[in-house]
């Protein structure tokens, strides 16, 4: 069975985990249509990484399934592997190359072709503004310049879908601004990429489809227009998760 | 200041007595007070010469010295309870700080226990009828010495971890480090002349550099009162103290470097061609090749393997036995497994990459242990072949074509599953301080995959030993192809299946077999928790307490049989050169000694078959089991 062309990009069902006695993520039924921009926002621990992790098959779940084009991550990862490209946030890399070694040597633990793999390196590499650092270690690369290798081993075997965890925290500007044309011209190019973020301005800015996540549930999942419901996102998004401002009462010594 | 630091420091220890730590530290401190205990005896005791004891002490204390000075770049660390960095941002003067910090440095058992160990420099001085004077030269000498002691261990600790950050001073400790251990491990070498020097006392160069050593200070202001040369005792007393108030303005200095700067980052690196990388597992094996020029860990490693080989194989040629020089590629080999064995942990959650990518498992292992071969081989080799020629011991050819091809295709193999099934997790590369004492070594995996790389040349051995003259090399070169196809298979088959426990063990640092609630799982946390010792360790939280014991009991003593009474003699039979010592095969008739020989390997490989076997089924029980972190991501 191929990834057939009605199959949803990503599609999550009842996806659960528990670490000890506490349920992270908690029977999440996520679908990511294929073409979409597709954001996931929640606060600290409400599980989008969790979620992302075991849907992209870094993380065995308790229970569900992960689709990725029709084919479960988990039954059959081979397929499902090569049609996704992943940055997660926060895990190592091979610190201990440069850029373009590390391209070069995931292109060909992928099989890939040598000629082939230095043309996309070399493209990629000027791309992201990353040939300047030819003889940098990965290990000495600032946080934007390790998001932007890392999209560039995401997109070296031409993925269909991008999953991409945190893609722009702690980036400065340019390279944000970088990678947001990059994941602009992929979708239009027929990707789809899920992005999680806890910064909503982003979201709002990228996205054409949101799902809210709270304490390991979807709360709202939809078109932006939808969940948005005439209110800013960040608005809905409070009033979503039951959070509120708190009260400046205490602390009165602060004040000079 | 200082009393405030103290107080924090015994609250941090107070509070830290728990369970396995206190455990610990009760068995050191007993350890030590024995070991203090002897000095006193010694000491104490009636010696046939006068001059012994005073020897006999000098050496105790360059040795208690020595581990004060070495024992925290050896064991990893050094005393942290109380960080200089977490008062960095209070209004002390750093060297205000160093008081402080000199002051702690005090309180706790080592310090402790080394000065019951030092008053034995009271106790010659009574026992020798010295007078109260010297006595009272004693007390001063023993508080100045601990003094010394515990400042300068602080010292040399803050600059190896200085040191430790480039490449030249990680191949430095490298060479200290493996030097003292390969000397230890080979110190039976000196018995003899030890022997002769309880009898008829050391020979006065000997007694003289001892006392020239600052460990022997005391005991020479001691003597000096003794025999009321008041001078030589006013010299040795400000010697002491000179070298304490220079070592703790050593240490205040650098202390100040490591609250002040950081390591400069991002120097360019020599970047290689790596052409000759064309396909999925040659692609890994450049990769490797890469990480062991490129790390500070991998290279201080194999500097490490290197030096322990040399060192333990020439130091016999101090009483002119050359038996183990042929040897010293064979034990690189072994040393370099020994060390290696943690591929997986090293690399840290870089894993994800490779899980992303199908297939790469296999790919993975098999390029590893092409980059094993690529490093350890090459050297291997040509020690094996320049001993041997130097020695012209060419008469020993069956048995190193025999076990240097079987070792090499063990190490290959043992290297790579050892990794996937027992990896000890590190704190990520690019979040590594660059001092390379933070992370210390896990002894009990060093000395797992020693013994079982050793193991792997066991049919080869046999095969010289019983088989005929071709049997050897053959027997040698198929079993290690064998073992490092069949053990890398196992490895990346296992990869295969369980890389997300894996993932997830390295990034937490929590075993998947621990059961009782870990720390939340913080991906900014700069240090993951120092990998400690123990059942826990080896899987076995499930196994009933009986087989708890067996395998425990088992894998300690199987590489006594084994090595000890087993390989080592039958090396000695084999070439003749015959130390009886206290191997038993060597002390029976000649017809039982081969037969005890081989019967002493037997029992040993079934001790260490037996003892892996309930071992590792418990250690997949327990995986299975799976992971109960209070908190998740």
């Amino acid at each position: 069975m191929g990834p057939s062309s009605r199959e949803a990009a990503l599609r999550l069902a009842a996806l659960t985990k528990t670490f000890g006695r506490r349920t992270v993520v908690d029977h999440i039924d996520l679908e990511v249509p294929r073409g979409s921009f597709f954001g996931l926002v929640g606060p600290n621990g409400a599980g989008k990484t969790t979620s992302l992790s075991m849907a992209v098959g870094l993380l065995r779940p308790d229970g569900g399934r992960a689709e990725i084009f029709g084919l479960d991550v988990w039954a059959d990862p081979a397929r499902a592997k090569q049609l996704i490209g992943v940055l997660p946030d926060g895990l190592s890399m091979p610190e201990r190359l440069t850029g373009r070694e590390l391209l070069r040597f995931t292109g060909l633990l992928r099989g890939m072709d040598v000629e082939e793999v230095e043309r996309r390196a070399d493209e990629l590499l000027e791309v992201l503004e990353l040939d300047q650092a030819e003889r940098t270690l990965v290990m000495a690369y600032s946080t934007g310049m390790r998001k932007k290798i890392g999209l560039a081993t995401a997109l070296l075997h031409a993925p269909r879908l991008l999953v991409l965890d945190e893609p722009l925290e702690a980036v400065d500007p340019v390279s944000a601004a970088t990678i947001k044309v990059i994941l602009k011209r992929f979708v239009r190019a027929g990707g789809s990429v899920v992005f999680s973020s806890h910064v909503m301005a982003v979201v709002e800015q990228l996205c054409d489809h949101v799902a809210v996540i709270a304490s390991g549930r979807v709360v709202a999942s939809g078109p932006l227009e939808a969940v948005r419901a005439g209110r800013s996102l960040e608005e809905r998004f409070v009033s979503l998760v039951g959070g509120q401002v708190p009260e400046m009462g205490e602390l009165a010594w602060l004040s000079s | 200041m200082a009393v405030l630091l103290i107080q924090m420091k015994l609250a941090v220890l107070r509070h830290s007595m728990t369970g396995r730590r206190a455990a610990q530290m009760i068995t050191g401190a007993l350890t030590g007070l024995a070991l203090a205990g002897g000095l006193i005896v010694l000491a104490g005791r009636d010696h046939p010469i006068a001059s012994l004891p005073f020897d006999l002490l000098g050496v105790g204390f360059a040795l208690w010295t020595a581990g004060w000075l070495l024992g925290p770049a050896l064991f990893g660390g050094g005393d942290e309870t109380l960080r200089p960095e977490h008062f960095s941002l209070l209004s002390f003067t750093p060297r205000r700080l160093a008081v402080g910090l000199a002051g702690a440095a005090f309180v706790g058992v080592a310090p402790l226990v080394t000065l019951v160990a030092f008053s034995a420099l009271v106790v010659v001085a009574v026992k020798a009828g010295f007078g109260a004077a010297a006595t009272t030269v004693g007390v001063a000498a023993v508080a100045l010495q601990l003094v010394v002691c515990v400042l300068a261990s602080r010292l040399v600790t803050a600059v190896l971890g200085q040191v430790m950050r480039s490449k030249a001073g990680a191949a430095l400790a490298a060479l200290v480090s493996a030097a003292i251990l390969a000397a230890l491990h080979s110190s039976w070498v000196l018995s003899p002349l030890a022997q002769a020097a309880l009898r008829t006392g050391f020979p006065a160069p000997f007694s003289a550099w001892v006392a020239a050593l600052p460990s022997g200070w005391g005991l020479v202001a001691v003597r000096a009162a003794g025999q009321g040369q008041w001078p030589t005792v006013a010299t040795a007393l400000a010697g002491l103290a000179g070298l304490g108030v220079a070592c703790w303005y050593g240490w205040a200095a650098l202390l100040k470097r490591r609250l002040t700067t950081r390591r400069a980052s991002g120097r360019p690196v020599r970047v290689a061609s790596g052409r000759w990388a064309t396909g999925p597992v040659t692609a890994v094996a450049a990769r490797e090749l890469r990480t062991w020029s490129r790390d500070l860990l991998r290279f201080h490693y194999l500097v490490f393997a290197l030096c322990y080989a040399l060192v333990f194989c020439l130091l016999p040629l101090a009483i002119g036995a050359p038996i183990l020089l042929p040897w010293t590629g064979a034990l690189f080999a072994l040393w370099v497994a020994a060390v290696s064995a943690n591929l997986y942990g090293e690399d840290g959650t870089e894993l994800w990459g490779k899980m992303m990518i199908p297939g790469a498992a296999r790919h993975d292992v098999r390029g590893r242990q092409l980059a094993w071969l690529l490093v350890t081989a090459p050297p291997t080799l040509a020690l094996t072949v320049a001993a041997v020629a130097l020695t012209g011991e060419f008469g020993l050819w069956p048995w190193l074509t025999a076990l240097v091809p079987a070792l090499l295709g063990g190490g290959a193999g043992v290297t790579v599953l050892v990794s996937v099934l027992r990896p000890v997790p590190m704190t990520d590369p690019h979040r590594r301080s660059g001092n390379l004492l933070e992370n210390g070594t896990d002894f009990a995996q060093v000395l797992m995959v020693l013994i079982l790389t050793a193991a792997t040349a066991a049919p080869a051995f046999f095969a010289v030993r019983l088989g005929p003259a071709w049997a050897g090399p053959v027997v040698g070169l198929a079993g290690g192809l064998a073992l490092a196809w069949l053990l890398g298979r196992l490895a990346a088959t296992r990869l295969e299946s369980s890389a997300p426990e894996l993932l997830l063990h390295l990034r937490t640092g929590v075993s998947p077999r621990r059961r009782r609630p870990a720390p939340a799982l913080d991906l900014a946390r700069p240090h993951l928790p120092k990998p400690d010792l123990g059942v826990e360790k080896l899987g076995l939280m499930l196994a009933p307490a009986g087989r708890r014991a067996y395998v425990v009991a088992s894998l300690t003593l199987c590489w006594v049989l084994l090595v000890a009474q087993g390989i080592v003699p039958a090396l000695m039979l084999t070439t003749g050169q015959v130390t009886r010592s206290w191997f038993l095969a060597l002390h029976l008739p000649q017809h039982l000694q081969w037969p005890t020989i081989i019967a002493m390997i037997t029992l040993g490989l079934v001790l260490l078959t037996t003892g892996l076997g309930i071992g590792l089924y418990y250690l997949a029980k327990s995986r299975r089991a799976g992971i109960a972190p209070a908190d998740g991501p």
